[in-house]
């Protein structure tokens, strides 16, 4: 589904990411991206959906390179992003956002989404003027339209408590293995990651330490060394 | 011929560099357009004129700055700072509405007619440079020139106060995390704007002319050097003052029919290649 | 086990189409529309005087123009400061056709129409894509490049330079001679047929998915290329749409004034259009037709003093500051205060 190679990010002089190669293809599982601070895992997902021109390196998405299509094309053929800052529409109502992309993107299945989301109590309200958690559950919501193939996901716990942040991921983990959907979720709560994720990746100072499953990754002895350094 | 040029370019491009800098000072930090810019200038010509009546030039170029730079201080205190919490095209609309209010009391005092300033006897005449005669007063425009961008470059690379303004312009919102008060920093960066523009209007009296009109042609060229430079890139701004400096000279020289088109000409050029501007500007959204 | 059909259900009744809750609100509106309409066209050309008519007929076409800069600065949150370019450049354009290529009145205003249209699509495709602030400072700076090719020696021919244009109107259009639409008892129900008619046409492109994307991507762009939308496309539908206005205005004005000359292209007339939009309110059509008639007798009330340029710097300050829903929206607020549930009008809280 999705094969990221060679990749590097640089930002002027700084590397934030060095020729990393990826693959994810396992549907209906989540697919965390950890590591340690300035490790690059924002501008890796930054890089696959569009948001940044890779230095070098090549992303293809179901076979096809398109490391040079637009942001906007991307998410019309499946591939969706949620935002770590929440990036949602704050004058409009929590309703009428959902209900604007789902008709640009064909979707009529809505109610699932803010099911799965627990947004039904916040449907008339401004989004500007609900609580925290709830934008960023609407953030994510956005995200969701349109039955996306692949999910990219930006710390969707960023600013929700350890609690919610865990329920965040039991839902994901539902939708995800309910609709077959491919999600990588960069997130910096390891221990949510290795609970909820089926498949985990490590970055460190931008390059491509490991992927395995959790409780492998948890034991590699480079991984360690990262996190250990990095407290240092 | 070619040094004329170039000569010519560097004198009006010395004024513009002084206008269009404070503008985009003022942007990089605050993230507002100063419609009012222009007036500013106007008014700065206008008070220089009067000084200058009384004292001579030389003192205008002193007091003047001074009297521009309180009123650059009350722009900030009276109506960017109240209004931050507004959108920020709000606030240029209303800087807009201000230098309107601005041109008309200057109209009203000083009657809706052109004046000129004669140069003080030392700048006047012309000298031989390189077996070339050129006027004394536009060598000391470029020498003025000269002179702000150094003195902004120093005072931006080596001061705390112009490493905290490079700061906010990156990133306002780390930086207030790192306790920089952006109050204080807005105040002086606005009063230096201002004063800025105040010596560029002294300086304009022997070179260009005053008159009513001045402040709208000014701020539409100094709206196109900073979208052309990449607003809020100071650099930038300097460079797009240059070159706009140079066409504009060169096309009163070359295509004299067509000649007040060709800023706008540039403009065209320029968004068409390079959407952000040349500098690395926050233009584009 | 959730209930599916009533989420869904209230989900695609969405708020893309606002519709009333109570049935009698719609036809109740409509009717007093339309009784508003055909009082306010033919009452003032019985009642008023010669010279009143003559303002009041200003004050449409500032209407009009106060329509389109409302319009873009509430759909898509920019500032237009160079309308009168194309207002002005119509009635050039117009006058031109007639007296040097020697169309007819209808062809030249078709000419003159989409050759604006062209033109704005052009400077749209090139400006739109810059942050509403830049996007401020070009149009100025568009508007201020018309108003000196207008005055450039080389189509001194052409557009008569400062002395401006005189419109050589030989015929009739739509059956309406020239003579008529110079007549201010004419002109006012043409004119306020027209204002209504574009008030009504932008009022419900705010209220189709045109409008709602532009809102949207007002508030966050970068999301809903995220989601999908082109968010190019639609801002520069919506600058053309908003010249496309401004040109019908500047056709008419030359149709009613006979004249054409650098002022009516001038950063003057563009700033007008904008303080009759701040001063009417920029949310929904009343608005700034309001504040188009307000400010037209404002200005020749002024204009006694030479004091119009004051009344407009102190005017946008005024009403961005200390007024900013202007007066029809501060009026609604004050409405729906008093009387909640009666009063149904499109505007922002």
């Amino acid at each position: 589904m999705l094969k990221i190679e060679g990749l590097s990010v640089n930002y002027g002089s700084l590397r934030a990411l060095t020729n990393v190669d990826l693959e994810v293809q396992d549907q209906g599982i989540l697919h965390g991206v950890i590591g340690p601070n300035g490790a690059g895992k924002s501008t890796l997902l930054d890089a696959v959906c569009g948001r940044r021109r890779p230095t070098a390196g090549s992303v293809r998405y179901r076979g096809e390179d398109i490391t040079g299509r637009s942001v906007a094309w991307r998410r019309r053929h499946g591939m969706s992003r949620s935002f770590q800052r929440t990036s949602i529409f704050p004058d409009l109502s929590v309703r009428e956002q959902l209900v604007l992309i789902a008709q640009h993107l064909g979707d009529d299945r809505l109610d699932d989404i803010v099911r799965l989301m627990d947004l039904g109590a916040y449907l008339d309200q401004k989004a500007g003027r609900i609580a925290y958690g709830v934008q960023r559950r609407v953030d994510v919501a956005l995200a969701l339209i349109g039955r996306p193939s692949i999910l990219l996901m930006d710390e969707p716990g960023a600013g929700l408590s350890a609690v919610e942040t865990l329920r965040l991921f039991e839902h994901l983990r539902e939708l995800v293995s309910e609709q077959k959907i491919v999600a990588v979720v960069v997130e910096h709560d390891v221990e949510a990651v290795f609970a909820c994720c089926g498949m985990v990746t490590v970055l460190d100072l931008g390059c491509h330490l490991v992927t395995g499953v959790p409780s492998e990754v948890r034991k590699d002895s480079r991984v360690i060394a990262a996190y250990l350094g990095s407290a240092a | 011929m070619i040094a004329l040029l170039i000569a010519n370019s560097l004198a009006l491009a010395s004024l513009l560099i002084m206008l269009a800098s404070g503008l985009a000072l003022i942007y990089g930090l605050r993230d507002v357009i100063n419609f009012g810019h222009g007036a500013l200038y106007m008014l700065g010509a206008y008070l220089g004129y009067t000084v200058a009546q009384v004292s001579g030039f030389w003192l205008a170029l002193v007091i003047v700055p001074i009297l521009l730079a309180v009123v650059g201080m009350v722009l900030e205190l009276l109506v960017l700072r109240p209004l931050k919490a507004r959108s920020h095209i709000e606030v240029a609309l209303v800087t807009f509405g201000l230098g309107i209010i601005l041109g008309q009391i200057i109209i009203f005092i000083y009657g809706g007619v052109a004046r000129s300033v004669e140069a003080p006897a030392i700048l006047s005449g012309s000298l031989t440079l390189l077996g070339l005669s050129y006027p004394v007063y536009r060598v000391f425009l470029i020498l003025m020139g000269l002179g702000s961008c150094a003195l902004l470059a120093i005072w931006l690379r080596f001061t705390t106060s112009g490493l905290f303004v490079r700061a906010v312009s990156q990133d306002p919102s780390v930086a207030r995390m790192m306790g920089i008060n952006s109050d204080r920093l807005s105040l002086m960066v606005t009063s230096l704007s201002a004063a800025f523009a105040g010596i560029a209007g002294v300086l304009a009296g022997p070179y260009l002319s005053i008159d009513p009109g001045m402040d709208v042609v000014m701020i539409v060229d100094c709206l196109i050097i900073v979208v052309i430079g990449g607003t809020g890139s100071i650099a930038g701004a300097i460079v797009a003052a240059l070159l706009f400096g140079f066409v504009q000279v060169a096309g009163s020289v070359f295509l004299p029919n067509v000649a007040a088109l060709v800023p706008y000409v540039l403009l065209m050029v320029v968004l068409l290649i390079a959407p952000g501007g040349i500098g690395r500007g926050r233009v584009l959204s | 086990m959730t209930n599916r059909a009533p989420i869904q259900k209230n989900l695609r009744d969405s708020a893309m189409t606002e519709s009333a809750s109570s049935s009698w609100r719609v036809p109740a509106t409509g009717a007093a529309g339309v009784m508003l309409f055909g009082f306010g066209g033919l009452l003032p050309a019985y009642l008023a005087s010669d010279f009143t008519l003559k303002v009041a007929n200003e004050g449409l076409l500032l209407g009009m123009l106060a329509l389109s800069v409302a319009f873009l600065m509430s759909e898509a949150g920019l500032v237009a400061l160079g309308v009168a370019s194309v207002y002005g450049g119509a009635g050039y354009l117009f006058a031109i056709g007639m007296s040097e290529w020697g169309l007819s009145p209808t062809i030249a205003v078709v000419f003159a129409f989409f050759a604006l249209i062209a033109y704005s699509g052009v400077l749209g495709a090139l400006i739109v894509r810059t942050n509403p602030l830049a996007f401020m400072m070009l149009t100025l700076a568009a508007g201020e490049m018309v108003s000196h090719a207008v005055m450039l020696d080389a189509v001194h021919d052409y557009t008569g330079g400062a002395d401006g244009l005189v419109v050589n109107f030989k015929g009739a259009i739509l059956g309406v001679q020239a003579a008529d639409f110079a007549n201010p008892r004419y002109f006012w129900p043409i004119g306020w047929t027209a204002v209504w008619l574009i008030g009504v046409t932008l009022w419900g492109v705010a209220r189709s998915r045109l409008g709602a994307t532009l809102r949207a991507v007002r508030q966050n762009e970068e999301r809903m290329r995220f989601s999908g939308f082109n968010t190019y496309l639609p801002r520069v539908i919506a600058y053309v749409l908003v010249n496309a206005v401004a040109a019908v205005a500047g056709l008419l004005h030359a149709l009613n004034t006979g004249f054409v000359s650098p002022e009516s292209l001038g950063l003057g007339v563009s700033t007008n259009a904008l303080v009759a939009a701040l001063m009417g309110g920029t949310a929904g059509s009343i608005g700034p037709l309001a504040g188009g008639l307000i400010f037209a007798f404002a200005q020749d009330e002024f204009g006694a003093r030479g004091a119009t340029q004051l009344l407009t710097g102190v005017a946008i300050v005024l009403f961005i500051v200390v007024f900013p829903r202007g007066v029809v929206g501060g009026v609604v607020a004050v409405l729906r205060r008093i009387a909640p549930g009666l009063v149904w009008l499109r505007g922002k809280a």
